[in-house]
């Protein structure tokens, strides 16, 4: 590895973005559990001289519920250092004159409260678990085969995540199930998408050489970042698979057990 | 006049009738230039034809009417010395649904002529031994029965509306992840009913090949290996078999990969130009099914 690679590069970061599910917590029924050492790992990581920025798909919930949730869970974070997609497309639908149909959970509506949703000219999905039913994405189908220019927005594109009951399906198998259906490209926000982490690090004023990316999300965290030029460390905690770290595109610039590993680490070669 | 092709000019070397080909000036022509010991050794190598593979719907009726003299031509073809097999893709209706209707229509069908791309995926996993999670309608079930699915280590996918939602579709994804082989029925992306177009199986196995990182094997026409285990009980080899269909691609231009022939009509959901849009092209194209039974009696058998 290269002198400025991971974990020397701790060295001269000056910022570190967070993932959230599969990183801090497990989500699930009753909100899901905390990973073990998150909680205290997190503690270290604010008491530094490091600036801090959370960067999470979720799109169930609005951030409000779940930076809430995480507080009660004895996370150290508030609404305003987390980044989802959800107001990163309304800002883009505002911009462009959009009225989204929403296939959403009912938790993540209240972000959309100042959107037109009035005669629909696009579909807006989101991670809508119990609510992509057939009839539901039926809906959204034919509201874009009746478009003359279908256009479909998604927030995230990831394949899965970890449930503390399993693995289950996000948005993203949906987002290509209904591509397939009306032969269209979807337009992503969140992660993996470049403007979504410009717009991160535009917050922390910083350059993408000087920050680091961790999450559970080989794909969409890691591949995601690295594509800004941001260095992205993936742990073996939520989603993470062993073949990820033989993946065929991505290869993490490092791999550790878990958040309280690799913030040790960090703060030690700081030292 | 009929058009030929090069499937056709396969049959007719292999031929050893004397006069496979009546119609036209253009055979007499090719008789001509062929050499009496060229004959000799077409004579040597004929193979007769001994299975027709006939489409359903489109070709044998569309909806609820009989193409108009297909039961009839249905019985002339059933009085010479070849083998009939009905093939269809179907997601949602079983062999005793299929035979029914076409019996309400006075086609003369038995259960066991019947192969379906349910029947395909039957075949699949008896063959390699796997107990299936089946995401199919109620009505498609029969088909399976017998099946063990206990503890499923394989995913079938048809049209299944009832079980296309997140719970379902999750625990579908977990075996993938774990193994196993996702088999799709077809990949359609939707289809119409009468309250408007509905998505179809496709979408749903797209989604989970994605978040799964796998590929579906498809197992309807038009699949080489749909029409091969068609004709695997009739003992005979796609080059002794032909296909009549009205989908282009799917019924003429599988069966043809495959090594047989194909006809292709013009009923259902033919429409113009479509004979055009695969290569080689169908051996024969012809206004109906019985057109393409004619020919079949006319010049791909052996006139006793």
């Amino acid at each position: 590895m290269a002198a400025k690679g991971w974990p020397v590069c701790s060295k001269s970061l000056k910022g570190v973005i967070l993932d959230l599910c599969g990183v801090l917590y497990d989500c699930g029924e009753g909100g899901g559990v905390a990973i073990s050492g998150s909680v205290e790992a997190l503690k270290k990581l604010k008491a530094s001289d490091l600036k801090l920025r959370f960067c999470t798909n979720e799109s169930q919930e609005a951030r409000a519920t779940f930076v809430a949730k995480l507080q009660r869970l004895g996370f150290d974070i508030s609404v305003s250092e987390v980044f989802s997609p959800a107001p990163a497309a309304v800002a883009a639908l505002q911009q462009r004159g959009l009225r989204p149909h929403l296939l959403v959970c009912d938790g993540l509506l209240s972000e959309f409260d100042s959107v037109d949703k009035t005669n629909p000219n696009c579909v807006l999905i989101g991670d809508a678990a119990e609510k992509f039913s057939y009839q539901n994405l039926n809906k959204a189908f034919r509201i874009l085969e009746n478009l003359e220019n279908p256009l479909l927005l998604s927030l995230g594109q990831g394949k899965y995540y970890k449930e503390t009951d399993g693995l289950s399906l996000d948005v993203g198998a949906y987002m290509k199930a209904l591509e397939y259906a009306c032969d269209v490209k979807a337009e992503v926000f969140g992660k993996p998408s470049s403007l979504f982490f410009q717009s991160v690090l535009n917050d922390m004023g910083l350059q993408p050489h000087e920050v680091l990316m961790i999450g559970d999300d080989l794909v969409n965290d890691v591949g995601g970042a690295q594509q800004c030029g941001i260095k992205g460390v993936q742990v073996r905690t939520g989603k993470y698979r062993p073949s990820d770290e033989t993946h065929q595109t991505v290869t993490a610039d490092g791999t550790v057990d878990d958040l309280a590993q690799a913030v040790d680490m960090i703060l030690s070669h700081r030292q | 006049m009929v058009d030929l092709s090069d499937g056709r000019r396969r049959l007719f070397r292999r031929s050893k009738a004397p006069f496979p080909e009546r119609e036209g000036a253009g055979f007499h022509l090719s008789l001509l230039q062929t050499s009496c010991c060229q004959l000799v050794s077409i004579m040597a190598s004929r193979r007769a034809l001994k299975a027709v593979l006939i489409d359903l719907s489109g070709t044998l009726h569309v909806e609820d009417t009989a193409v108009p003299g297909a039961q009839e031509a249905l019985r002339r073809l059933r009085q010479a010395s070849v083998a009939v097999k009905f093939v269809t893709n179907t997601t949602k209706e079983c062999k005793r649904d299929l035979v029914e209707r076409l019996r309400r229509l006075d086609f003369d069908v038995q259960e066991r002529e019947i192969f379906s791309s349910l029947s395909a995926a039957r075949s699949l996993l008896e063959q390699q031994q796997q107990r299936p999670l089946l995401l199919l309608e109620e009505s498609a079930l029969e088909d399976f029965s017998g099946v063990d699915t206990s503890e499923p280590n394989a995913v079938v996918v048809g049209l299944a509306p009832d079980h296309f939602n997140y719970q379902t579709l999750n625990e579908a994804f977990r075996l993938i992840l774990d193994g196993a082989p996702l088999i799709a029925i077809h990949k359609g992306r939707y289809y119409r009913r009468k309250d408007g177009l509905a998505l179809g199986p496709g979408p749903f196995v797209t989604g989970l090949e994605y978040a799964a990182d796998c590929r579906a094997t498809v197992v309807g026409k038009p699949e080489k290996t749909f029409f091969t285990q068609a004709l695997s009980d009739l003992g005979c080899s796609p080059s002794e078999a032909v296909m009549i269909g009205d989908d282009v691609r799917d019924d003429v231009g599988g069966a043809q990969d495959a090594g047989m022939l194909g006809i292709l009509v013009r009923t259902g959901k033919y429409r113009k130009g479509d004979e055009a849009k695969i290569a080689p092209p169908p051996h024969l194209t012809c206004p109906s099914f019985p057109e393409a039974v004619e020919h079949i009696l006319k010049n791909l058998l052996l006139v006793e």
